[in-house]
């Protein structure tokens, strides 16, 4: 799957690396890196990521047609 | 008798169920002033600027009228006793920089260490061990609360293990919260002889809570444990380490806003949907649904309907008012999540709404500590209850509800069911 991350607007919250930190770190300070084509199995933890940003800065690919299968 | 505001209305017990029509006549003055000269703001934009303004202050010190919470007619605010008996500040009621530090120290020891912090996903196993057991007792009922028997038990057993507070002590800090809630009330009943007549045992509820949460980390003085206070009492030196009664004071917090909160989205969620049969159908078909759907829950009924210590530092413009210095200031998260001007059809229930950026949790440096634990344990229950509770009818509607006005929430949710799938 493929993430894109804005960030001009993240600020550093972390929400979204406490909900998948296999594909969101801070680094030092309140800088944000991420795997933007991270495993397909790692779809539910990314979701939450995205739900979770205060500041709705995670944009993630809706149309790989995968619907229904991320079934926790 | 002059005539109640919006804002008295919405805070009567028996609007509890439903204080949207109030709020909505409330938004027609984004920032209202109340009689007690307690500014009361209702819209979603008025309150993101307030939350992100350095002028705002959330320590209750600050205010030198304190009269947050004064009842017309009385000499008592129901909200000073509690206030009067929590002597040491904790991060909800602390500016910059004390409430930056204290937060951050508290941070990896409750999410793990940087650069990749596990612990809250790392819960995730044993989240679903307790919802699966909580679903499990269920097995050969026909009629169950879904406050008592499931919305309760998960996050207080979670929090527990979380901080490292013995489970077998729930009892007591349940009830000392129950009754320091019960005696907190902002509205036109604050005068009531029963309201009044709490104020004393609630005022002690909290001394005993806060004796009991000094005793714990002296406890972990002596002898280090498993958990987050122990943790906390123990660490280094390094990052400013925190006095003994400011962490008691955090514990308590995050003993009390770590579970209460979560009980009631909890309830909420399973109330708002059975009460949306399309939506209820739709998560079924479609479980992934699950993540969006907790946030649009939690934008539907908040579980924090309002935050009432800020205060202004200086004079304050906004929305055509002037906030005057040391006028208390309420924010109305739950009508915030309901203002048209924000979101479209606000009190449609929409599991796949779109930038969805509600105010539950709050914004800026007092955004929910908790957030993501909260979210997890709300997703997994409320997800698990939809697959598996089969045939959910509610048997009462509206539920009774809880009497105190922040922390919004039916006392019980009966719910029939048919039984439970493996
Ligand atoms: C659905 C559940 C929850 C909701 C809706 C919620 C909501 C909120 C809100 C609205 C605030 C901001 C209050 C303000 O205006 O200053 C807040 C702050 C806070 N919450 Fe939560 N909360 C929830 C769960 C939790 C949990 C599980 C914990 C602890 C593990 C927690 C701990 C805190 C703390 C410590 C603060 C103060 C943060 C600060 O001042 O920096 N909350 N919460
Ligand atoms: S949750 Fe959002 S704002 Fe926070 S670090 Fe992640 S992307 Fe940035």
């Amino acid at each position: 799957m493929r993430i894109v991350v804005d960030l001009n607007r993240c600020q550093g919250y972390g929400q979204c690396v406490y909900l998948a930190h296999e594909v969101f770190r801070l680094s030092g300070q309140e800088a944000l890196t991420y795997e933007p084509n991270p495993d397909e199995e790692q779809r539910l933890h990314v979701e939450r990521a995205a739900a979770a940003c205060p500041v709705q800065a995670i944009v993630l690919d809706r149309l790989d047609g995968t619907e229904g299968s991320t079934t926790p | 008798m002059v005539e109640e505001t919006p804002w008295q209305q919405a805070l009567r017990y028996a609007n509890r169920a439903n204080p949207y029509p109030f709020y909505e006549e409330l938004r027609k003055t984004p920032v209202a002033r109340q009689p007690d000269g307690t500014y009361v703001v209702s819209t979603y934009r008025e309150i993101v600027a307030l939350l992100h303004d350095p002028r705002v202050s959330s320590d209750p010190k600050k205010c030198p009228a304190p009269g947050a919470a004064r009842t017309q007619g009385s000499g008592e605010p129901a909200a000073e006793p509690i206030r009067q008996v929590l002597t040491e500040p904790n991060i909800i009621i602390s500016d910059p920089p004390e409430h930056d530090r204290d937060r951050r120290a508290m941070m990896p020891h409750f999410v793990g260490p940087p650069p990749a912090p596990r612990w809250i996903s790392d819960l995730e196993p044993e989240i679903r061990r307790i919802v699966g057991g909580l679903l499990d007792a269920m097995q050969g009922k026909s009629r169950i609360d879904a406050v008592d028997a499931f919305a309760y038990p998960l996050p207080v057993t979670v929090i527990c293990k979380v901080l490292g507070v013995p489970l077998e002590d729930e009892p007591r800090f349940h009830r000392w919260i129950e009754t320091a809630l019960d005696a907190l009330d902002f509205g036109p009943e604050a005068a009531s002889e029963e309201i009044q007549s709490r104020q004393a045992e609630g005022r002690q509820a909290v001394q005993e809570f806060g004796r009991f949460a000094a005793e714990l980390l002296d406890g972990y003085a002596r002898q280090p444990g498993p958990g987050m206070l122990s943790a906390l009492m123990n660490a280094d030196g390094q990052d400013a380490r925190m006095s003994k009664g400011v962490l008691a004071s955090n514990a308590l917090l995050l003993i009390f806003a770590g579970h209460e909160t979560t009980v009631n989205l909890i309830a909420h969620s399973v109330l708002t949907l059975l009460r949306h049969p399309d939506a209820l159908e739709q998560l079924r078909r479609r479980p992934e649904l699950i993540v969006p759907g907790v946030e649009e829950l939690l934008r539907f009924e908040s579980s924090v309907q309002f935050w009432h210590t800020r205060s202004a530092l200086e004079d304050i413009d906004i929305a055509g008012t002037t906030i005057p210095k040391g006028a208390p200031i309420f924010l109305v998260y739950g009508s915030a999540n309901r203002d048209p001007e924000r979101f479209t059809h606000p009190d449609t229930l929409d599991l796949e709404r779109r930038d969805n950026q509600h105010l539950g949790f709050s914004q800026g440096i007092h955004f929910c500590f908790g957030a993501p634990l909260a979210r997890l344990e709300v997703q997994v229950a409320v997800g698990e209850f939809v697959r598996r509770v089969r045939g959910p009818r509610l048997v009462e509607d509206p539920p009774p509800y809880r009497h105190n006005q922040i922390f919004r929430g039916p006392r019980h949710v009966l719910v029939d069911i048919d039984g439970i799938s493996a």
